[in-house]
């Protein structure tokens, strides 16, 4: 999180800089199967990001140290494309995509349904072409397709939505800018058809009621994702495409 | 969210016209399966028990995978439209050799692991450290999955029947899903196919599918079974095969 | 890079079709897959392209950065191309440090481009001695369906052709397009079932043989030249694969031409 700065992040009439309402989204777009190779695939693209994902799997799990005796490894790769951001990230070890990585992985392993595939392993792969505040979001959302895509069986699908607070304001779906030099972020993995979360960080300054609000804006978001999520998957196989 | 209608699935851009036959009320059967998707809640039916890709739970059925839904003699299960092969006892496999030990061979069998087929359960005798003289790396067998374990170990055997080494023709790959659009009913697609083609075809369990006999044959076949699992979900799947088997462009 | 095991019937098969001059997908000797090409796609990269070629998909962008220059060549930018093979491509590529394979992909595309001279190195220059921009090409494969050398090579040169120069950015002056004077294209050759066929698919690849990959510029001059993997190939085999290089090439350059302009 960046510092608050003098940057003014809402209009004067109280709207945010780029015109939306304080709970209104980026637009969402959603393909599966976008990834010839891969058991299951999709492409997210959320405001200007832009993410692809991979799943490979289940297969065996190498080396032999990570194998689990009762259920399979869920193993993910959260990884930005060098050209991905304003400047440019020079390839390589990022400690802040190892982070990502693993909480990812956590969410996932806590919604598939991993005692079906005992000493396995499921191999997930986010690379983000375009970063503009929201890839672990977009990230999650498109691996949830991605595993549905290859057929790996889930409780439900996690979806990636993040709230913040600008100028004492609670808002949905920061941009850039809010990002940068807004107050708070909470992007969390939602299972709207359950209820659970599997996937919460939040860094800034909330109090309780805000925190509140931002949870419930991020809810409500993620219903609406869910369904654009759906309609992706119904559109690659209902004889809809080619 | 959008309003759960009656069954509790997401009716929206699913084949529209069937929506207004398909009123799930009580035990009717479905008249046309649906697609659901991971974590649908299903809440009709209640009284059926959840078979493949189906849980239960305090809310009703929940799906937890992408295919269609079934109702099946008091079973509600989901076909899934992607899945990777589990191997089960008894299953027909075409199999490829990864590696080889003095006594064991490790097949790539399409599933989650290599499965293994001891020197015992050869068809040949094999002296104890002569296994590579048999069958090397690269080479592809049928075999049978004879045991399976619960963590999805498998051991193959080819003592039996036809099973042998592949030496001849072609194998391809295609999902699990669709080998029973490629048999047909009653296995008249697949004789169809034979008889077009004039090769010998075998389908195995795992996805892998042995076509044996000339190359226009073998290139025959193989493009009716192309036609059949990436088309298969359009309209006229028979014209076009039919076209695709009489030898004309699809 | 897992080893694939290479399946002794394939590799059977495809001698048996290349006997009869056929390919496993049907195609002709020398043609090659559907492909498409789509430029200006990646939002923060200063360049961009995308080719869906087949099965495999490759994204490549383009950044500028601002260096000093080397010390020998006080009026020189520079040029640096990448590759990344990462595991979201294929079940085969594994995590883990640069692989030969991508390292081989970033340096065949490089000097592709950069021996063709399609980039003027003085160009680049802003103050002497002090600054000079520094093209920074990155290839991203999301997909290895077969022959990720021409897609990356096509769509390296469509992302530069595509460059803008953001000087505004780093207040050195307006921003303009980086002038790119030619258009190298590589075409890869791959020795399948015995003999030379264009555009190797993943079974091609998987069993088949070494490759040649040739970059030509506009006037049918060879730029750079790799072969790479297990075999060897005769001086009248590289004729003949120079005869098809030359009409393939020129083809993918009309390509790049109507994206670009």
């Amino acid at each position: 999180m960046g510092g608050y700065g003098d940057v003014k992040l809402l209009n004067d009439d109280g709207s945010r800089l780029d015109g939306r309402t304080f709970d209104e989204s980026r637009p969402v777009e959603v393909k599966a199967g976008v990834i010839p190779v891969a058991d299951g695939s999709a492409w997210v693209k959320h405001g200007l990001n832009e993410v692809v994902c991979a799943v490979y799997g289940p297969m065996e799990a190498h080396p032999r140290k990570i194998q689990l005796q009762d259920q399979a490894v869920i193993d993910v790769r959260y990884n930005m494309a060098p050209f991905s951001t304003s400047d440019r990230i020079r390839p390589g070890f990022n400690r802040r995509s190892r982070e990502i990585s693993k909480v990812t992985a956590e969410a996932f392993a806590s919604t598939v349904m991993v005692e079906r595939y005992p000493r396995s392993k499921i191999r997930i792969e986010i690379e983000i072409l375009s970063a503009e505040a929201g890839t672990r979001c977009a990230g999650l959302t498109a691996a949830s397709v991605a595993l549905a895509d290859a057929g790996i069986p889930m409780r439900g699908m996690i979806v990636g939505v993040a709230s913040g607070k600008v100028e004492d304001t609670v808002v949905l779906d920061l941009d850039k800018a809010e990002d940068n030099y807004g107050q708070a972020d909470l992007p969390m993995g939602i299972m709207p058809t359950t209820g659970e979360i599997a996937f919460m960080q939040m860094d800034g300054d909330l109090s309780m009621e805000e925190l509140q609000q931002a949870i419930d804006y991020n809810f409500a978001a993620a219903a609406e994702m869910h369904d654009i999520m759906e309609a992706a998957l119904r559109a690659r196989y209902d004889g809809g495409d080619e | 969210m959008l309003p759960l209608g009656q069954g509790g699935c997401l009716m929206k851009g699913w084949r529209v016209g069937a929506a207004e036959e398909t009123e799930m009320k009580g035990n009717e059967k479905d008249a046309e399966p649906r697609l659901v998707v991971p974590g649908e809640v299903i809440q009709d039916h209640a009284n059926l028990n959840p078979g493949c890709g189906i849980i239960k739970s305090a809310d009703g059925h929940i799906a937890t995978r992408l295919g269609t839904l079934n109702n099946n003699e008091g079973t509600l299960h989901v076909q899934p439209i992607n899945a990777t092969y589990m191997p089960r006892s008894g299953d027909l496999v075409i199999g490829y050799i990864e590696a080889v030990q003095s006594n064991l061979w490790f097949l790539d069998v399409a599933g989650p692991f290599n499965a293994l087929l001891p020197m015992s359960l050869a068809p040949w005798k094999v002296e104890f450290g002569d296994a590579r003289n048999h069958m090397n790396v690269g080479e592809a067998v049928l075999a049978r999955a004879q045991e399976v374990d619960e963590s999805h170990s498998v051991v193959c055997t080819m003592k039996g029947v036809g099973l042998r080494k592949i030496s001849e023709g072609h194998i391809v790959s295609i999902p699990v899903q669709q080998i029973p659009n490629i048999r047909g009913e009653n296995g008249a697609t697949i004789q169809s196919i034979k008889e077009a083609s004039d090769c010998r075809i075998i389908v195995a369990e795992n996805g892998r599918v042995w076509i044996d006999g000339d190359s226009a044959g073998i290139r025959t076949a193989t493009k009716a079974i192309e036609v059949i699992t990436m088309t298969g979900h359009r309209p006229d799947l028979e014209t076009r095969l039919a076209a695709c088997l009489a030898g004309g462009e699809v | 890079m897992a080893k694939q095991v290479v399946p002794q019937l394939l590799r059977q098969h495809l001698a048996n079709l290349a006997a009869d001059d056929e390919r496993i997908s049907g195609r002709g000797q020398w043609e090659g897959r559907e492909l498409e090409l789509e430029v200006d796609c990646l939002y923060n990269a200063d360049g961009s392209a995308k080719v869906v070629w087949g099965d495999t998909v490759v994204y490549v962008g383009v950044k500028f950065e601002l260096r000093e220059p080397y010390s020998d060549r006080p009026t020189s930018g520079s040029l640096m191309c990448g590759a990344e093979l990462r595991p979201v491509a294929h079940r085969k590529y594994e995590p883990g440090p640069p692989s030969p394979e991508s390292i081989e992909l970033g340096r065949v595309v490089d000097r592709g481009i950069r021996e063709s001279g399609c980039i003027d190195m003085n160009a680049l220059c802003i103050v002497p001695g002090e600054s000079v921009w520094m093209v920074v090409l990155d290839i991203h494969v999301i997909s290895d369906g077969g022959n990720i050398f021409d897609a990356a090579g096509l769509a390296a040169i469509a992302a530069l052709r595509n460059a803008t120069v953001p000087a505004a950015r780093y207040d050195v002056g307006e921003d303009y397009k980086l002038a790119v004077s030619l258009t190298p294209i590589i075409c890869t050759f791959t020795r399948v079932g015995g003999r030379y066929v264009y555009d190797a698919d993943e079974e091609e690849e998987l069993a088949g043989a070494e490759r040649l990959s040739i970059t030509l510029g506009d006037n049918g001059s060879m730029h750079s030249m790799q072969k790479g993997l297990k075999g060897t190939f005769t001086t009248a085999e590289l004729s003949e694969i120079l005869d098809v290089c030359a009409t393939r090439c020129d083809e993918l350059r009309k390509l790049v031409d109507s994206k670009v302009e």
